[in-house]
């Protein structure tokens, strides 16, 4: 009998601690495909961020390593540096990454570190119950700017991919989403092309995911799925950034 | 057996090396050596002023009172003449100093060290003239080997070598 | 042991560490402590060294947890404003059991203060500046060779605890220049099954310091508690100096301690019996060494306005006795000026 479907290897028993409708359990899942096809669980270190995604070592039978909130970029190039022919992937938030720890991915950009960086950009800070973030939109509303964001009070939201894409030291930048089917495919094969780069060390390559938060968005799942495609999508477009075929014309 | 001594001035004056030379010599003489410089903030025109104990032990790489001092401008004089022995030396480089030192002390050389360089064709070797006269006050340190120790240092400036070895010998030979 | 120099104490601790198997080095600038980095980006070619200037010191002291993950030693150097942004990771490495070498060298604060030596970060590295219960493995040497000794031993004790330690040394010893004979290259001899490797034939290797629960991170605070007990138990280091015999006991550590060697000969010369007792380890602090000296009168002397005299008072039992001098700013008092505190004490 042909196997057409099977729970990927390296994920443990463990069960996700991520709501209903997140987006973090399919890019999860989607690294665990990756892992197991590109055969990386015994060569790779994932270094996980401080957010919803805390407790994600505990799903992967890899070594692991839970970094404080905003500096995975940092603890990753000790790694990297003592490690440069392992797989290191990095795995943050918005809040992780954008507010508190904007400097440590911005250098390890600056300095070209050969690890890949999984983006997760939801608009809000889902783990600690639902504030702004650099992300979230102007208007929205979240528990730290109740009447929604305004300009005066937090300024603009953030395009990461883009601002990566602008590094010399990033080689690939891209952004895709995961509210469907197809999408999630694009995903997957957003994150192999990531992965597959850092081996030919050619700097650091960077997935930006927009990921639904439903229990954050105070919407039900369908309607987030929607929200991602009428809110976000206009002011985070979908797309590749910077590609390697761009850095190697350069 | 221990010498305590201090030798201070403003930044670019050489201070700093003409201790470095100093203590080169006195680690090849077999002495326990603490050299140990303070600088101000600034990157120009700052104090630089450094302690430097002789010794044939471990010792405080503080002084307490300074048996051989070197002032090479007025401040100096002003903040450490309170740290000389009452049984030392006290060197003022008289062509930036003109204040009398308002300290106990056995002797006091007033001696022109810019004067003498700028006579030896550059007076940025006041410091080696500097050296030299010191060099008369310590006569556990071969003048010989400091010679040797100054050409060492200027290596990487070949021309200057000459210079610098005559200048420290003028300081040494000067009444 | 071998090549006799006149060295730098930066500059001494950085070629000791390199030949302690110190192969990463992750740093910010910051005098007085900035001679270390430069010494190692200019090895980096010759010794194979990896040498990364980071953006911060809170980026710094985060790669250098992640260089210690991999089980491989790693050091950064650094000052009081540096190792302020870097106490989160502190916090983070003792968790972790991340095994990394942190040189802190003092300068006077409170803030950007000035660049001359002063010992007021004691509290900082000894009661663990960063949250939590965690403590750090603090040694203090007074020497350029002592400190040379003691990076050494610093990765050593490092790996053998799973823990952060920290060299504790202040301007004047980096700064100053002193007769010292190298050690030697080192080997690195450890257990490092739990290091981040790629779980090659091996089952995976998880380190997280994010709790599952009050009763679960209590009982992981407690593992971490009785390794900080064997800590103290096992690694308390101290010198003594004519203390048999003294009236009075000078207590001091770091460069004061040599400012203190000074004060206690000028007062042996005079006739009077002075002692020194001399901590090596801040953390954990050698209350042996104040066994049987509880009659004396101690004279607790400090680059500080009185931190480590707090230690001395919960070691004796006469707490009373325990007198303080301390200087700030970055000024070094003379052994003179210490022999005249002695002096004010009016011993018989």
């Amino acid at each position: 009998m042909k196997t057409i479907y099977k729970r990927p290897e390296v994920l443990t028993d463990a069960i996700t601690t991520y709501c209903g409708g997140c987006g973090h359990g399919i890019v999860n899942k989607l690294i665990a495909e990756l892992v197991d096809e590109m055969e990386l669980r015994e060569k790779g270190i994932l270094v996980w961020p401080i957010g919803c995604s805390v407790y994600a070592d505990k799903y992967y039978k890899m070594d692991a390593i839970c970094a404080l909130h905003g500096r995975a970029p940092a603890l990753a190039t000790g790694i990297k540096r003592c490690l440069p022919d392992k797989f290191v992937m990095v795995y943050q938030g918005d809040g992780d990454m954008v507010s508190e720890g904007m400097a440590e991915i911005m250098h390890a950009a600056v300095r070209a570190e050969n690890f890949s960086v999984i983006f997760i950009n939801n608009a809000i800070y889902g783990m600690t119950g639902g504030q702004m973030a650099p992300t979230t939109l102007l208007g929205q509303v979240t528990s730290t700017s109740p009447y929604g964001r305004t300009v005066p009070a937090a300024g603009y939201p953030v395009n990461m991919a883009e601002i990566m894409a602008n590094m010399p030291g990033v080689c690939y930048s891209e952004r895709v989403t995961v509210n469907t089917p197809q999408r999630i495919t694009a995903t997957k094969k957003a994150l192999k092309k990531a992965f597959e780069l850092q081996f030919e060390n050619k700097g650091l390559s960077f997935v930006e995911v927009l990921s639904p938060c439903p229990t954050g968005w105070g919407q039900k799942p369908m309607d987030a799925m929607k929200w991602v495609d009428e809110k976000l999508i206009p002011i985070y477009p979908l797309g590749v950034f910077k590609s390697p075929e761009e850095v190697s014309a350069k | 057996m221990k010498h305590e001594l201090l030798f201070s001035g403003i930044g670019g004056q050489g201070i700093m090396m003409l201790g470095e030379i100093l203590c080169n010599v006195a680690v090849e003489e077999g002495f326990q050596v603490t050299f140990a410089p303070f600088y101000g903030q600034e990157k120009r025109g700052g104090r630089t002023m450094c302690h430097v104990v002789i010794a044939d032990g471990l010792e405080s790489p503080i002084i307490s009172e300074a048996e051989l001092m070197l002032v090479m401008d007025e401040k100096s004089l002003k903040d450490f003449q309170n740290l000389m022995a009452p049984t030392g030396t006290l060197l003022v480089n008289s062509s930036m100093i003109d204040i009398e030192p308002d300290c106990q002390c056995k002797e006091v050389k007033k001696v022109p060290f810019y004067e003498i360089a700028t006579e030896l064709g550059n007076s940025k070797t006041a410091n080696m003239v500097a050296l030299g006269y010191l060099l008369k006050y310590m006569p556990y340190i071969p003048y010989e080997k400091v010679s040797k120790e100054v050409e060492k240092a200027f290596e990487a400036k070949p021309k200057v070598v000459p210079l610098n070895v005559q200048a420290l010998k003028t300081g040494y030979e000067y009444k | 042991m071998g090549d006799k120099v006149f060295m730098q104490g930066n500059v001494a601790l950085a070629e000791s560490a390199i030949r302690a198997g110190c192969k990463y080095f992750f740093g910010y600038p910051i005098t007085p402590s900035s001679e270390v980095p430069e010494y190692y980006a200019r090895r980096a070619e010759e010794e194979g060294l990896v040498f990364v200037q980071g953006e911060t010191e809170t980026a710094v002291f985060n790669m250098i947890a992640g260089a210690a993950a991999t089980g491989n030693r790693v050091m950064t150097a650094t000052s009081g404003p540096g190792f302020s942004l870097g106490q989160e990771a502190m916090s983070f490495m003792a968790a972790a059991g991340l095994p990394a070498v942190v040189v802190e060298v003092m300068r006077p604060g409170p803030a950007d203060g000035e660049i001359l030596a002063a010992q007021g970060d004691y509290f900082q590295a000894v009661k663990g500046g960063g949250h939590g219960d965690y403590n750090t493995l603090v040694l203090a040497p007074c020497s350029v060779q002592e400190m040379c000794e003691l990076i050494q031993e610093s990765f050593e004790l490092a790996e053998k605890y799973r823990n952060p330690v920290i060299l504790l040394s202040d301007a004047l010893l980096a700064k100053m220049r002193e007769n010292v004979e190298l050690p030697g290259r080192k080997e690195q001899n450890c257990d490092l099954s739990w290091a981040l490797t790629g779980c090659a034939g091996r089952k995976h290797n998880v380190m997280t310091t994010c709790g599952d629960g009050s009763a679960q991170w209590e009982k992981y605070n407690l593992d971490l508690q009785e390794k900080f007990a064997k800590i103290k138990a096992n690694e308390e280091r101290w010198e003594n100096y004519q203390t048999e015999d003294a009236d009075i006991i000078l207590v001091a550590y770091g460069s004061m301690a040599r400012v203190a060697i000074g004060a206690m000969k000028l007062a042996r010369e005079a006739g009077l019996k002075v002692g020194l007792v001399r901590p090596i380890s801040l953390w954990p602090f050698p209350v042996k060494a104040f066994e049987g000296l509880g009659d004396k009168t101690f004279l607790v002397t400090e680059l500080s306005a009185g931190q480590m005299v707090e230690d001395v008072k919960l070691t004796v039992p006469h707490k009373e006795n325990v007198h303080f001098y301390g200087r700030l700013g970055g000024i070094v008092p003379t052994p003179k000026e210490i022999f005249e505190q002695i002096k004010k004490l009016g011993v018989k």
